[in-house]
């Protein structure tokens, strides 16, 4: 509210005043990008791609860019809000339809999005995650604006059930023409590029960052009579829980003291239970149930082992935490290498390559060879930070930016070339009605007749000038609910 | 002082006009444009084809009656309750705040604010319909909580002035607030 003010006040130094400037500001800005994050999913909707998203936010307002996220209104929460240091959310009043997805013409966002993209004057759109429609939308509107466009894939798919081949043709019609692609792992890259039947160069490897304030490790809590091995993953096949239940009686019956902890909640628990029940180790084997995201680092604390049975992972975040947290992390995976986990061989986990695994890193554990909790907590921190993210996410951007956007003529002969010549034409034909109601709109409200923005964050960011004139503003400027209407 | 020509969310021009009676007393008055003759033509032309047309099939003369009647009385209700000549906005020190939209008709409706209901006067953003655009809103709290917002009065809700004007009565305002 206060900031409001304020913020009036520096308009008229501010070097935009007024409308009519978008073209100055772009020209002052080519160093610095303005970026537009968009997905269906972010705060209060809680996950990895949510955390994802602020985070990188948060380090590219650090290096000066400006960002704005863009995501649907959840419940009475829509409109315009701020959060720490200036990143303004819009929450667009879409309709939801499935898991927080919102439902798709590929028109209905144009209004709004377009609206947020001339008034933020935005260079660069990048959207998250492929599950959700609206980074879909907005990739196909900036397009259509001759926006450059990022995105970004958090997950795997299969190729085989109809949900998937839908999933799949709908990523390569939207990825055909964007700019880049990042990934989080390379598992995730060879998916994305075999899904989307992609130019594997446009794509760039990013791994995900842990926040290591939050994972500290306590050996503390740890019980040295015993071997606690942690679980920490959602119960369902994907996570290889089947494994799981198959190397408990056999572990529990070598190794006396070994103890299971294991969080999460899921489909599969059903099987975990029947394993306890038929070996009778219901004082050896906890279920705790689904747990919040804060609680996960009391569990992970308790543990001198971290297993992770996944059959196959993007970026599995659990296994950078567990580490964090001091543990010895054993998985089957090449995703977290760097000498912190202990990898499984072969291609595909089985209960006696697990097994054997779990043994090698208990023997470790009693020899007592082990680095100490707070060296690998060390190592983690200084291998997985946001800022490392956010400096190679900035190169990409500057990657981006020198490229050009495809003009609409070259467009349609790029969407019936890679995209088959049905769904091609389908959506070339989607393409030119995008246009034509980007016309529409840009005749009944002229890009002139819209306000530019006011910049919180940016080369221009009021907020960012205030913090050096008067470092305790920040602490009025949460104020959501005043600025939302 | 004299009127500025500013333009509103839709690109027509609106006037501001600022009247300093006296150092603590300042009134803001936004001025649409007057509703065009064109404008009432068009809507009569169609409303009457339309008539016209359905008398053309039914033969019923109480149509074209019912036309005109439809005419009038919606060019009525139009004028007295939904368009709006000028809306005015008048700050008093250590006073209040009093907000009045005149209604082409002539028809005036007034609040008043009493000054110790005021928490702050600001520039807020909002959707509103398929855009999003700058308003000034008056922030109200509650007597029992000082520090919390309890409501939110919205300022020139039917002229809509662009973030240029909104800035002008902004800065004036705060000048009036911040004395007392």
């Amino acid at each position: 509210m206060g900031q409001r003010r304020r913020a009036a006040d520096l308009n008229n130094t501010s070097s935009h005043g007024g409308s009519g400037a978008p073209a100055e500001v772009l020209h002052i800005a080519s160093k610095k990008h303005n970026i537009c994050m968009v997905s269906d999913f972010f705060y209060p909707n809680m996950g990895g791609v949510e955390s994802h998203i602020y985070q990188l936010s948060q380090c590219l307002i650090e290096k000066g860019h400006k960002v704005v996220i863009v995501t649907h209104a959840y419940g009475r929460r829509k409109g315009v809000r701020y959060l720490t240091n200036g990143l303004k959310v819009y929450y667009l009043p879409l309709q939801v339809m499935y898991n927080q997805s919102t439902a798709t013409t590929c028109f209905h966002s144009l209004p709004l999005l377009r609206c947020v993209f001339v008034r933020e004057c935005i260079t660069v759109v990048h959207a998250h995650s492929s599950f959700s429609a609206m980074a879909h939308d907005a990739l196909f509107h900036a397009k259509t604006m001759g926006l450059n466009t990022v995105f970004t894939d958090h997950s795997l798919f299969g190729f085989a059930d109809v949900s998937s081949v839908l999933t799949n043709k709908l990523l390569t019609v939207t990825l055909c023409d964007t700019n880049h692609i990042v990934c989080v792992s390379y598992t995730s890259k060879e998916n994305t590029v075999l899904r989307a039947a992609l130019n594997p160069e446009i794509v760039s490897v990013i791994p995900n960052a842990v926040d290591p304030t939050d994972f500290t490790p306590d050996p503390s809590q740890r019980r040295d009579d015993r071997i606690t091995i942690v679980v920490i993953s959602r119960l369902v096949y994907r996570k290889g829980i089947d494994l799981l239940g198959g190397i408990i009686p056999e572990l529990c019956l070598k190794h006396p003291d070994l103890h299971f902890l294991i969080g999460g909640e899921g489909p599969k628990r059903i099987v975990l239970e029947e394993v306890r029940e038929k070996y009778q180790l219901h004082d050896r084997v906890r279920l705790l149930g689904a747990l919040e995201h804060k609680d996960v680092r009391g569990v992970l604390v308790q543990g001198h082992i971290f297993l992770n049975t996944s059959l196959t992972e993007a970026f599995c975040m659990a296994i950078v935490e567990g580490a964090s947290c001091g543990l010895q992390v054993c998985g089957h995976s090449e995703y977290v290498g760097c000498g912190i986990t202990q990898l499984i061989p072969g291609d595909f986990p089985t209960v006696r390559s697990l097994c054997a695994g779990v043994e090698s890193v208990i023997a470790q554990q009693r020899s007592g060879s082990v680095p100490s909790p707070m060296s690998v907590h060390a190592r983690v921190r200084s291998l997985y930070t946001w800022r490392n993210v956010a400096e190679r996410t900035e190169k990409v951007y500057d990657r981006v930016s020198r490229e050009e956007v495809l003009p609409l003529d070259r467009r349609f002969r790029r969407l019936r070339a890679h995209c088959g010549p049905v769904t091609g034409s389908i959506f070339a034909l989607f393409a030119v009605l995008d246009f034509l109601l980007l016309l529409l709109l840009q005749w009944l409200m002229p890009d002139r007749v819209m306000d530019v923005a006011m910049d919180a964050t940016g080369p221009h960011g009021l907020w960012r000038q205030e913090l050096s004139i008067k470092v305790s503003a920040t602490a009025q400027a949460a104020q959501p609910d005043i600025l939302l209407k | 002082m004299e009127g500025e020509a500013f333009t509103d969310i839709n690109g027509n021009a609106i006037s501001l006009d600022c009247q300093n009676h006296s150092g603590s007393c300042r009134e803001f008055t936004v001025s649409s444009p007057k509703m065009s003759i064109g404008k009432v033509i068009v809507y009569t032309c169609c409303v009457w084809l339309l008539a016209y047309a359905v008398f053309f099939v039914t033969e019923n003369t109480a149509v074209l009656s019912g036309a005109i009647l439809i005419t009038l009385v919606g060019m009525m209700l139009h004028i007295h309750f939904v368009k709006v000549d000028h809306e005015s906005l008048l700050v008093i020190g250590s006073l209040g705040i009093q907000v009045s939209s005149n209604f082409a008709s002539g028809r005036e409706t007034t609040t008043f604010i009493e000054m110790s209901k005021i928490k702050d006067i600001v520039i807020n953003e909002a959707i509103y319909m398929h855009q999003i655009i700058y308003y000034l809103c008056v922030l109200l709290k509650d007597p029992t909580e000082p520090t919390a917002v309890s409501c939110v009065v919205p300022l020139f809700q039917s002229s809509k002035p662009r973030l240029n004007c909104l800035v002008k009565v902004y800065k004036s305002c705060q000048e009036i607030l911040s004395k007392c």
